[in-house]
């Protein structure tokens, strides 16, 4: 028979590793999965899709007088496919070059406002301001607005739209 | 034929034992009404897990679904606007609870040794059972949940080093989705309230194993000196916590209990409408427990200095709150012969009023 640990050291020793390596190697073994289902989003690729915005020409666009219009982007989110509807802010400047803006705040991504009598955008959230070009002109935000990544069509009118900003090497805002 | 049952489970388990050791813990019988506030904390925390477990019979955590299922709930399911009122209004008191507890925790000195861990081990309930708070209020899936979860993401998005590792976990991508709802499910539903669960027999263990020391005023006619530590093992009076302390727990529940219920059934739980991420003239507005951090995040612009608004300020603020009792290792207990503890305590809980009050101003006119 065995001795019992009272009668051992050395043996009370050798019990206390082997409950000590069950334990670790029951805890790796659980921690691995786990931390693949925690951790799998960091290692997806993100589904980037081109959509169809529409014709600059249909959107009679004023210069600096801001238009809001909507796009929807079929991507592929977890295990369905899912549309994102977001919005495109499209400002046409004074030379006529186009300025495609995401309306999201770039403090904390909250919905701007367009407030017409002060040619701003509001963000109702944390009182960011951003003139009509997109740059900050008060409040808390730490960037100008989002551009969207966009081209145009062979017919020089019609826009596409990814869902992916200019110049955000963070992702951040989406 | 009760002796009979009785004496069964005695014979076996030594129940009566069990219960009597359990019930006969002594308490100090100055303060009582002052220590209620924990029993009645487990009781809302009960309610919380009760109600919560028969809204899952319609809840489906799937975006644009969430919200209707909610409102089938509230309005088309028998009784069912009560079980989310008091689901809504218990998860408010429950925050607004923890907060007296800790606040009388904090003016009596009841933190200091040989309760340090109590302490802690409260801290880890009060942030679990605000970010239950919080989820809860992403998970109703409506307007204000949606821009909520963005924002908050996008807060923890700031953290150093590892934010964007964080927002890209909670939200199961880059952006909000499906996965994101999946998320704030399982956190809400399992994950938290299990370490509520846990914790809560810890504190009371804790509670237990060091002995119910009360407020200083249960000492006022202890001749041991004040710099003795064992002082605080004798109060001048006891009573046992059954039923003398449970009597009071229960008056006390059974009012807040009442209170809620009232919130429930003529207040109820606002739904608000289905989410639009097109939203043009849409301000999102946090919860009133959230108003004060909401308020810090106005301030601080700048690509510099945004980190303190959304990353230094309110974790170094929970990190002194946390460490408190090794912070504050003094051995006066009296709010009255602490006076610096006091008055920073009443100037940060005025500071927190006042930042909630500012914090849920209108920020910006929705239309104009």
């Amino acid at each position: 028979m065995a001795k019992s640990s009272e009668e051992s050291p050395s043996r009370r020793t050798f019990m206390m590793v082997v409950i000590g390596l069950i334990s670790t190697v029951i805890g790796i073994a659980l921690a691995v999965p786990i931390l693949g289902a925690v951790l799998n989003p960091l290692f997806r690729k993100r589904d980037i899709v081109w959509t169809k915005l529409g014709k600059i020409s249909d959107l009679n666009l004023k210069p600096l007088n801001p238009k809001f219009v909507p796009v929807y982007f079929r991507v592929k989110e977890g295990w369905s496919v899912n549309t994102l509807p977001r919005q495109v802010v499209v400002v046409k400047q004074v030379n006529g070059d186009l300025l495609f803006f995401s309306n999201q705040c770039t403090h904390l991504g909250c919905p701007l406002h367009w407030i017409a009598a002060r040619q701003k955008f509001l963000c109702p959230c944390h009182g960011g301001m951003f003139n009509v070009t997109g740059q900050v002109v008060g409040g808390p935000p730490p960037r100008p607005l989002y551009q969207w990544v966009h081209k145009f069509g062979n017919d020089k009118d019609t826009v596409y739209i990814q869902n992916k900003f200019k110049d955000n090497p963070k992702d951040r805002g989406i | 034929m009760f002796k009979q049952i009785q004496n069964w489970f005695d014979e076996r388990i030594g129940l009566t034992k069990v219960i009597e050791e359990f019930n006969g813990e002594r308490i100090p019988r100055r303060g009582g009404w002052a220590y209620t506030l924990g029993s009645l904390l487990a009781f809302l925390f009960t309610v919380q897990v009760v109600t919560g477990i028969f809204l899952l019979f319609y809840y489906v955590p799937y975006f644009p679904i969430a919200r209707n299922a909610t409102y089938f709930l509230k309005h088309h399911v028998i009784f069912g606007n009560i079980l989310l009122g008091i689901h809504l209004w218990g998860a408010f008191t429950m925050i607004f609870v923890i907060l007296i507890h800790m606040a009388r925790v904090y003016f009596s000195g009841a933190y200091k040794k040989p309760r340090e861990m109590q302490w802690i081990a409260g801290m880890v309930l009060f942030s679990v059972v605000v970010v239950l708070g919080l989820t809860g209020y992403m998970l109703v899936g409506n307007e204000n949940s949606w821009w909520t979860i963005n924002v908050l993401t996008n807060v923890a998005s700031h953290t150093p080093f590892i934010g964007g590792f964080i927002r890209e976990i909670a939200r199961g991508g880059t952006e909000t989705s499906v996965l994101t709802m999946q998320h704030i499910f399982a956190v809400h539903v399992w994950l938290l309230p299990i370490v509520v669960i846990m914790f809560i027999p810890i504190h009371l263990f804790l509670i237990r194993k060091t002995g119910h020391q009360g407020m200083a005023l249960e000492y006022k006619n202890s001749k041991i000196s004040e710099d003795d530590e064992k002082r605080w093992l004798k109060p001048d009076g006891t009573v046992p916590f059954f039923p003398d302390q449970f009597y009071k727990d229960m008056i006390v529940s059974l009012v807040v209990f009442a209170v809620i219920y009232i919130l429930a059934v003529y207040v109820g739980a606002p739904i608000g409408p289905m989410y639009r991420p097109l939203a043009l003239n849409f301000a999102p507005e946090a919860d009133w427990y959230f108003l004060a951090n909401e308020e810090i995040l106005k301030y601080f612009p700048g690509h510099g200095l945004i980190i303190f608004s959304t990353f230094l300020i309110p974790s170094i603020g929970f990190g002194i709150l946390f460490l408190l009792p090794f912070i504050d290792r003094t051995k006066e207990r009296s709010p009255f012969k602490r006076p610096a503890a006091t008055v920073l305590g009443i100037l940060f809980l005025l500071l927190l009023v006042y930042l909630t009050l500012i914090g849920g101003e209108p920020k910006a006119p929705a239309t104009v």
